[in-house]
């Protein structure tokens, strides 16, 4: 499936994100590969588009407009100021209107014009149209070139949130028969066996195995990572890459020694062995709760006394900010500690008790920058002050590396752009749309690297460190550079 | 007392017709807003962490327009110098009607002038706003009808209004003002007197009635959308302390 290289479209980089022209229609040839009969169905949905669709998408978008506040609000009160147009990465990379925020939910709101709103009856005026199957297209191409970063949402005067506004689309697509083939295969995957990889449980702890002999040779430690051990202190969730892609599994070593050094007990699972929820990326409440169910049912079952999610963006917020809402209270857990936790919280929490050490020369070859993952950073928060999320893993790469510079001012934090993969864009089918929507952070990657030697891009995301080990070498890269925040720490630990 | 003359007739009929509209129409916005429900915690991040703060941050953006002011400044700029100038406006002609007394206080001319520079400053920053329109490609390319025809709108309403100072001679401006206020009274009161009967000021009152009726099926309604931007006013504790709403409907997140 993996297209030839040179068919994809790489810009040049000259450091410079600079406001593209718009050429309408200029992305609208990348789109996903629609879903299969038996992925649709075991997430609910109907497997193909069928007679009656339209009724049906406009009774399922009435229904959200009831039901969702922030959509139902959003539909409206957009002034068109424009302030968004340019803040968008994937507007930015492919210079297609369509993905300028406001535009984007143009797409929608002139359905929501033509059947919710007086609007709807001075047609040419107003913007509002009918939902063709034109219009279909439109939406099925152009919400799925969105990350759901919610960058958008940041500048606009209104907070009006475009990530709300695909989910919807999404949902609604779903709901009529008209998936994406690779957001719902994980998630099918995930019913199967546990995890978007679809590993089952023998292969995953041969894999374990394999990992702990990997830190023996290294060390000369036996450190374990046990799997469905009841009665621990701890259920360690990490995203399922962790286990078997590269440069996650450094990171799994990483937590793996911080848990042994630390001499606190804990365990992965083979039934909640995925902390990414794809169900975020449908825009899919049922399914994401599903999902985000197996954590919670698993550390019930397990009997331990607080959850840690591991290196993930997206996941991170599923957990964070939907977990309780979803599948909670969680007085079943210690109250002593916050769960979910985030495995950075965790490790700098332990580094300042001092019950872990690291040795921060064994990264002095590495010259390190840190690239705030947009689900982290304008969808949640780690420990108990604002902005945790972006002080918490900056310290934590300060415990364990002497050289650490910024990205660009005005790119970090939670103005931070997306790798250009989330949301579900992580597949084959729209590389030429990741590779542009990558295009404003390789800029200032290109900047921190001539100006700053950078040569370790740490992350703490799973889709993030697959995307980027993807796109730095199409862009000139060493992939070798890109890697977790929990890889510096599994160097320099003293174990 | 003066019998009323059919232009009165036209015109009570009209305003009330538009205070009906823009009364109901806004209230049943808020209801919509308020009641339907947001079925998860879904702040923008870094955000507070209690309602205090939450509170503080809409206001920052309703007073400041914090947002707008990080993303575009010249946006930020003319965008502030109209809604600043035309609150101005709206506060003073409310205001007008209880100062406006005999003898007039000795500092009516002031307020006239800050009324009148207003009006310049509003009418020249709606001017930049669409020109922007008109000349920036991305603006012009997502300015729909409806964003032209407000603009419009506001710029006729500010030169209507400056022009009832600057082409009526004072003298009819004051037979204007004089037959205004015993009006505006008996619209709340039901003792009906004569509208002015001045053709510019008709053209103002037309314009501005125009507008008022068309604000709840605009995106004028931004003004109450954005207190109930889930984005901005959602305290960010959804670990601290559980968000569920049992109402909330296995949908859309
Ligand atoms: S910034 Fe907000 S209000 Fe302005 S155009 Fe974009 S979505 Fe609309
Ligand atoms: S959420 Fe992100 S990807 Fe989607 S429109 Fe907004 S800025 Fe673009
Ligand atoms: S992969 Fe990383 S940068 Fe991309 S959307 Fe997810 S968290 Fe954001």
């Amino acid at each position: 499936m993996a297209k030839p290289k040179e068919k994809y479209k790489v810009p040049v980089l000259d450091g410079n994100i600079n406001i593209p022209r718009i050429v309408p229609g200029a992305s609208a040839y990348e789109h996903m590969i629609e879903a299969q009969k038996d992925d649709m169905e075991a997430l609910g949905f109907p497997s193909k588009l069928q007679d009656g669709w339209k009724e049906k998408a406009i009774g399922v978008f009435k229904e959200i407009l009831d039901n969702n506040k922030a959509l139902r609000d959003y539909m409206d009160i957009c002034v068109r100021c424009g302030a968004c147009t340019d803040k968008c990465q994937f507007f930015l990379g492919t210079s297609d209107p369509n993905n300028m925020p406001v535009q984007r939910q143009e797409l929608m709101r002139k359905v929501y014009r033509y059947y919710f709103t007086p609007a709807g009856f001075f047609k040419n005026l107003s913007n509002s149209q009918e939902l063709t199957e034109e219009v279909l297209k439109d939406w099925f191409t152009y919400f799925y070139q969105c990350s759901e970063c919610r960058r958008c949402s940041l500048y606009c005067p209104y907070g009006i949130d475009t990530a709300e506004v695909t989910m919807a689309a999404r949902q609604i697509m779903d709901s009529i028969g008209l998936g994406q083939k690779y957001a719902t295969e994980v998630i099918h995957k995930v019913f199967k066996t546990g995890n978007n990889i679809g590993i089952p449980a023998p292969a995953l702890r041969n894999t374990l195995d394999d990992l702990e002999e990997e830190i023996k040779d290294e060390t000369g430690k036996d450190v374990k990572i046990p799997m469905d051990v009841e009665g621990v202190d701890v259920l360690l969730v990490p995203p399922s890459a962790d286990f078997f892609a590269m440069p996650h599994m450094e990171s799994l070593k990483g937590y793996a020694k911080v848990f042994h050094k630390a001499g606190i007990s804990y365990t992965v699972s083979s039934y909640a062995s995925e902390a990414g929820n794809f169900g975020m990326f449908l825009g899919s409440y049922k399914n994401m709760k599903e999902i985000n169910k197996r954590i919670w049912d698993e550390a019930r079952r397990l009997k331990v006394k607080r959850v840690i999610v591991g290196e993930c963006g997206h996941a991170w917020r599923a957990a964070y900010q939907y977990s309780n809402t979803m599948n909670g209270p969680f007085d079943f857990l210690d109250s002593k500690y916050k769960s979910p936790t985030h495995i950075c919280d965790f490790t700098l929490d332990l580094i300042n008790k001092g019950a872990i050490r690291l040795d921060k020369s064994a990264n002095d070859d590495k010259v390190v920058t840190f690239h705030d993952s947009c689900n982290v950073a304008r969808g949640s928060r780690m420990g108990d002050y604002r902005g945790g999320q972006f002080e918490i893993p900056r310290q934590l790469i300060k415990a364990a590396a002497n050289h650490f510079v910024e990205l660009r001012e005005g790119t970090t934090r939670e103005s931070t752009f997306c790798c250009g993969a989330g949301g579900g864009l992580l597949t084959e089918e729209v590389m030429n749309i990741r590779i542009a929507g990558s295009m404003p952070r390789m800029q200032t990657v290109k900047e921190a690297v001539d100006n700053h030697k950078v040569n370790f891009y740490a992350l703490i995301c799973a889709i993030c460190k697959t995307q980027f080990s993807k796109i730095f070498p199409t862009y000139g890269f060493d992939a070798e550079m890109v890697g977790g925040i929990h890889q510096l720490v599994s160097n320099a630990i003293i174990l | 007392m003066t019998p009323l003359n059919l232009t009165t007739a036209f015109y009570l009929l009209f305003t009330y017709t538009v205070g009906l509209i823009f009364a109901v129409g806004v209230i049943l916005r808020i209801y919509q807003y308020a009641t339907t429900p947001q079925p998860v915690n879904i702040p923008l991040t870094p955000a507070p962490l209690t309602r205090g703060g939450a509170l503080a941050r809409i206001l920052g953006e309703v007073f400041f327009f914090k947002s707008l002011f990080k993303s575009n400044k010249a946006t930020w700029l003319f965008g502030y110098a109209f809604h600043i100038s035309f609150f101005l406006l709206i506060f003073m002609h409310f205001l007008r009607h209880f100062i406006y007394a005999n003898p007039l206080p000795w500092w009516y001319n002031i307020f006239v002038d800050i009324g009148i520079i207003c009006g310049i400053i509003m009418v020249l920053s709606l001017l930049f706003l669409l020109l922007r329109r008109v000349v920036v490609e991305r603006i012009k390319f997502i300015s729909l009808f409806q964003d032209y025809l407000i603009l419009i709108l506001l710029m006729l309403i500010g030169l209507a209004g400056l022009s009832l100072n600057y082409v009526l001679t004072p003298a009819a401006l004051t037979v204007v003002d004089n037959s205004l206020d015993p009006y505006m009274n008996g619209l709340l009161t039901f003792q009906f007197t004569n509208i002015p009967a001045n053709p510019l000021f008709l053209i103002h009152y037309t314009l501005v009635m125009l507008l008022v009726a068309y604000i709840p099926f605009s995106k004028v309604m931004h003004f109450i959308g954005i207190f109930f931007s889930p984005t901005r006013v959602m305290v960010d504790n959804p670990v601290e302390e559980r968000y569920y709403r049992p109402g909330a409907k296995d949908l859309s997140i």
